[in-house]
């Protein structure tokens, strides 16, 4: 046995074959170390070295060929002891060649060399090779520094330390080595600040992996500021108690995760002795949580706290359906993440939208405490009600007295009743664009305004709660209004719409029976029933020449009913005829029953939300100017049958006979023009604007809004035609003037004529008399001679009628000239009209070449 | 008898030859000469282990003696 160990320390260190000394000594060595004994078990060493072998060359040949091998080693009967020489040769494969080179740069980390000549003063447990082995092997550059640093006294901090301090950072608590700084930045932006310790160091790319992860948390601080200062305070919106509510939930979720986090990481720091900082690190590796690790758990919620704290700092600003909108703002975006994100936050946002929306849209009612939708209602006519006037219910009775019998109070009172209908449908509710949800869209939001506002107005103005009450019971049927359902949305919307403006139109045609009452205007105040006019007129003229101060209201209306009795006009619906009225405007001094009469239709709510008191004005101008054509049509038409009828019978003047002739051509000019005029009002102006609102009113589409529209259109259409005004600012009723001018000469013509006539009766009486006397009869013998000056009384009223007949040709002419280059296409037809076979122009051309 | 003797040492041969394969295949460095001691060292008695352990501290101790005998030129 020593023989053998003596040959074998002969092969395996050369020298000691000459050095007798150092043979014996390195033979007792081993020697030594061989008295160690370990019980032999084939099955287990096999699977060890197998597994060596697998770590060594993952393949598996190996392990194959050496499975092959040990079934032969174990065939072969030669060995007694084949488990030892196994055990023997697994030992040394465990052990690796020993560094070729020793590192030079550290030498104190080198592993210490073996001492030579004192063999048992180095016990080095040969029984456990292992841990020298990883010594050697384990051992990289960073951990060399590491353990460099740990005896140069400035070790680093270690991770587990660092990560608890993290864990609070993402929670926005001050840590012990890394702290947020008292907010000194007026945005409340903190800075992320790392104690100075000495004794320990946190490594540069330690604190950029904090610093990212800091992020975290100073998101999280704003966000939860955010949502306590709002969960404290009164009189926050509900869209912005829901984003809170929302919020709250996702950092719960937040929360979660850092308990399972802070619970995974001390689990690690329990399972390991923390004083020694390598054990540590290698377990951390292998289960617990490290920094890195921490970061890409977090990096999802990096993602979502940068957009709620985006949402935060917008919600600083933005209100209500603004709010919406700006959160809406990121719902475009290509990150799926980010979208669905989005998505949820806004479903969650924008149900209280989506609530009041559903009120309003099916009820009209604006529910919304805290001003957040896109309606708002006008606080002072918010409480504002129509109490219906008590005759309203069409029970036939013609006399609302009070509207015949007071003169003052009751024009006020009624006055006043009308300023509220347009003005309580346009300025109840406003239309506030920047609340308004962009995933709506505006046309959308236009219609969900107007069909609200129609319900509204349906329910309140109208009186018809019953009929919003059922449809608000249909409508809770249908399914429920939210935002991933946009397309859902807009059908309701459309149909809702339509409903309403259906029930709107149906509401003002059969119930106020709106048409009724234009069909009426129409009628009386622009003149559409002829025979009622010149009853009236017929009537009224004897009373209407005297001063106005000589006129009585009552008068008036006597006369009103009078014409209507005895017109066709009886057979309108009494409802139509009691709001029928005559009237003087304002008079002055001087001015005589022509100038200050006026037909009056009165109109209650809810129709003077379309009739609205700017309207009526505007019908009464109209019905001036109707009336006052009528009424020098009516004058030209007497004096023409007079001038005409008695021509042939007694007005036998034969010297006189030119005059007459000159004064009819003049007169039928001017009925010529008169009734073109007339013709035109009535067949060009109001018969086709009357169309175009009857037309519309069939088609029964649109809102309230379009059907004031169209009536607008209708009665500016038949102002700015029948008044012929003209575009150019300033200079609107030029033409208007002229014609007016027109019509007084025309008055005046009458009146010269009238003289004229009269001295030709007295003429041709005196003549007839003077020729009775020759035949010996005395009829008139005193009369004869108080006209004896009459050769001049002539001559002074045929100048009269000649300067009025020239001054109305020249004004006509300007007007047709005007009304030729007129912007309105029907006003230059009109000029076509009036002279027709170009007779103007060939009489301008007449005058120029003279 | 010599037939016997023959199949003992070609046997023998065998399970040497088997049993360098393996130490090649766990990278031992041994040669066969080597392995044919410590085996034999093994078969009498030796422990396994322990006997891997004089293997190394040999070889540390060869390279000590090498080593600077290079850097000194001893």
């Amino acid at each position: 046995m020593p023989s053998t160990l003596e040959s074998l320390v002969c092969s395996l260190v050369p020298k000691a074959r000459n050095d007798v000394v150092l043979r014996q000594e390195l033979t007792e060595h081993c020697q030594e170390i061989l008295r160690q004994n370990v019980d032999p078990d084939i099955g287990h060493l096999a699977d060890v070295i197998k597994r060596h072998l697998l770590q060594s060359s993952p393949n598996g040949v190996t392990t194959l060929r050496f499975t092959n091998l040990l079934s032969r080693l174990l065939d072969q009967p030669v060995l007694s002891r084949k488990h030892a020489s196994l055990s023997f040769l697994h030992s040394l494969a465990v052990s690796p060649k020993p560094p070729s080179t020793p590192s030079a740069f550290l030498p104190s980390l080198a592993p210490p060399p073996p001492p030579r000549h004192s063999a048992y003063s180095n016990p080095s447990t040969p029984a456990d090779p292992s841990p020298p082995a990883k010594a050697q092997k384990g051992k990289s550059k960073a951990e060399i520094l590491r353990e460099y640093r740990r005896k140069t006294g400035h070790p680093h901090l270690s991770e587990h330390l660092i990560l608890r301090d993290t864990l609070y950072l993402l929670q926005g608590i001050s840590g012990k080595y890394v702290h947020f700084s008292p907010s000194t930045d007026p945005n409340g932006n903190n800075e992320l600040i790392f104690t100075d310790d000495p004794r320990y160091l946190i490594p540069n790319p330690t604190k950029a992996l904090i610093h990212r992860l800091a992020e975290v948390g100073h998101l999280y601080m704003r966000v939860d500021a955010f949502v306590q200062e709002r969960e404290g305070k009164g009189g926050v919106g509900m869209i912005e108690q829901s984003l809170c509510h929302h919020l709250q939930t996702q950092l719960t979720e937040y929360y979660r995760l850092i308990a399972v986090l802070e619970s995974q990481m001390s689990t690690t720091n329990t399972g390991t002795d923390a004083t020694d900082p390598d054990d540590v690190n290698v377990r951390e590796e292998e289960t617990g949580l490290t920094l890195k690790r921490l970061d890409v758990w977090i990096e999802d919620w990096r993602l979502r706290m940068r957009m709620m704290s985006v949402c935060v700092e917008g919600a600083r600003g933005a209100h209500g359906g603004a709010l919406v909108n700006l959160i809406h703002g990121y719902a475009d975006n290509g990150d799926p993440f980010v979208r669905k994100f989005t998505d949820q936050l806004l479903e969650e946002v924008s149900k209280p939208f989506f609530s009041t929306l559903h009120k309003w849209l099916f009820s009209g009612e604006l529910n919304d405490p805290f001003s957040e939708f896109f309606v708002a209602v006008d606080p002072e006519l918010a409480h504002l009600q129509y109490v219906q006037p008590g005759g309203h219910d069409g029970s036939g009775a013609l006399a609302n007295d009070s509207g015949f019998g007071g003169f003052g109070g009751d024009a006020e009172d009624l006055s006043a009743e009308r300023e509220g209908g347009l003005k309580l449908w346009e300025s109840k509710h406003q239309f506030r664009k920047e609340m308004l949800p962009a995933f709506v869209g505006e046309v959308f939001g236009r219609k969900i305004f107007s069909t609200g506002k129609s319900l509204n107005f349906i329910r309140y103005t109208c009186q018809d709660s019953d009929w919003v009450a059922t449809r608000e019971k249909l409508s809770n049927t249908g399914g429920t209004l939210k935002y991933s359902d946009i397309a859902g949305l807009e059908r309701s919307i459309d149909t809702a719409y339509q409903i309403a403006s259906q029930r709107l139109f149906e509401v003002f045609f059969e119930k106020y029976k709106l048409l009724d009452h234009l069909q009426a205007l129409k009628h009386y105040l622009l003149l559409g029933y002829g025979d009622f006019t010149d009853q009236l007129m017929e009537t009224l003229s004897p009373s209407l020449t005297r001063p106005a101060n000589t006129l009585y209201r009552h008068n008036l209306t006597a006369t009103l009913e009078s014409a209507i009795r005895s017109s066709n006009a009886q057979n309108d619906p009494p409802d139509v005829l009691r709001r029928l009225d005559a009237r003087m405007m304002e008079y002055s001094h001087g001015e005589i029953g022509w100038d200050v009469f006026t037909l009056e239709y009165k109109v209650d709510s809810p129709i003077d939300t379309v009739l609205d008191p700017e309207a009526m004005i505007k019908y009464l101008k109209l019905f001036n100017h109707l009336w006052k054509i009528k009424r020098i049509e009516n004058t030209l038409s007497n004096g023409w049958m007079r001038i005409a009828g008695g021509a042939r019978t007694f007005l036998r003047v034969p010297d006189l006979d030119h005059e007459w002739h000159q004064i009819r051509i003049v007169m039928a000019e001017m009925i010529h023009f008169i009734r073109q005029i007339e013709a035109y009002c009535q067949l060009e102006v109001i018969e086709c604007s009357w169309k175009a609102l009857f037309e519309f009113v069939q088609k029964k589409e649109g809102d309230l809004d379009a059907l004031i529209e169209s009536h607008r259109v209708y009665l500016d259409r038949m102002v700015k035609k029948i008044l012929l005004l003209s575009p150019k600012a300033g200079r609107e009723e030029n033409l208007l003037n002229q014609v007016r001018d027109v019509f007084t000469i025309i008055l005046q013509f009458r009146e010269a004529t009238d003289d004229f006539y009269n001295y030709c009766l007295s003429e041709a009486a005196r003549r007839d008399s003077e020729k009775d006397a020759e035949r010996g009869l005395y009829t008139y013998a005193e009369r004869a001679t108080d006209r004896r000056y009459n050769p001049e009384a002539v001559h002074d009223i045929l100048g009269r009628v000649r300067e009025y007949g020239s001054s109305f040709s020249d004004r006509t002419q300007t007007i047709v000239q005007a009304l030729q280059v007129h912007a309105d296409l029907d006003c230059r037809f009109l000029a076509v009209r009036l002279s027709f076979s170009d007779f103007y122009r060939t009489r301008k051309e007449q005058q120029q070449r003279s | 008898m010599s037939s016997r003797e023959s199949d003992r040492i070609s046997s023998a041969q065998q399970t040497l030859d088997i049993l360098h394969d393996i130490s090649q295949l766990l990278n031992t460095q041994l040669d066969k000469e080597t392995l044919a001691t410590c085996v034999g060292m093994i078969e009498s008695g030796v422990n396994p282990e322990a006997l891997a352990a004089v293997i190394q501290e040999l070889r540390r101790e060869s390279q000590a003696l090498n080593a600077p005998r290079n850097t000194n030129g001893r």
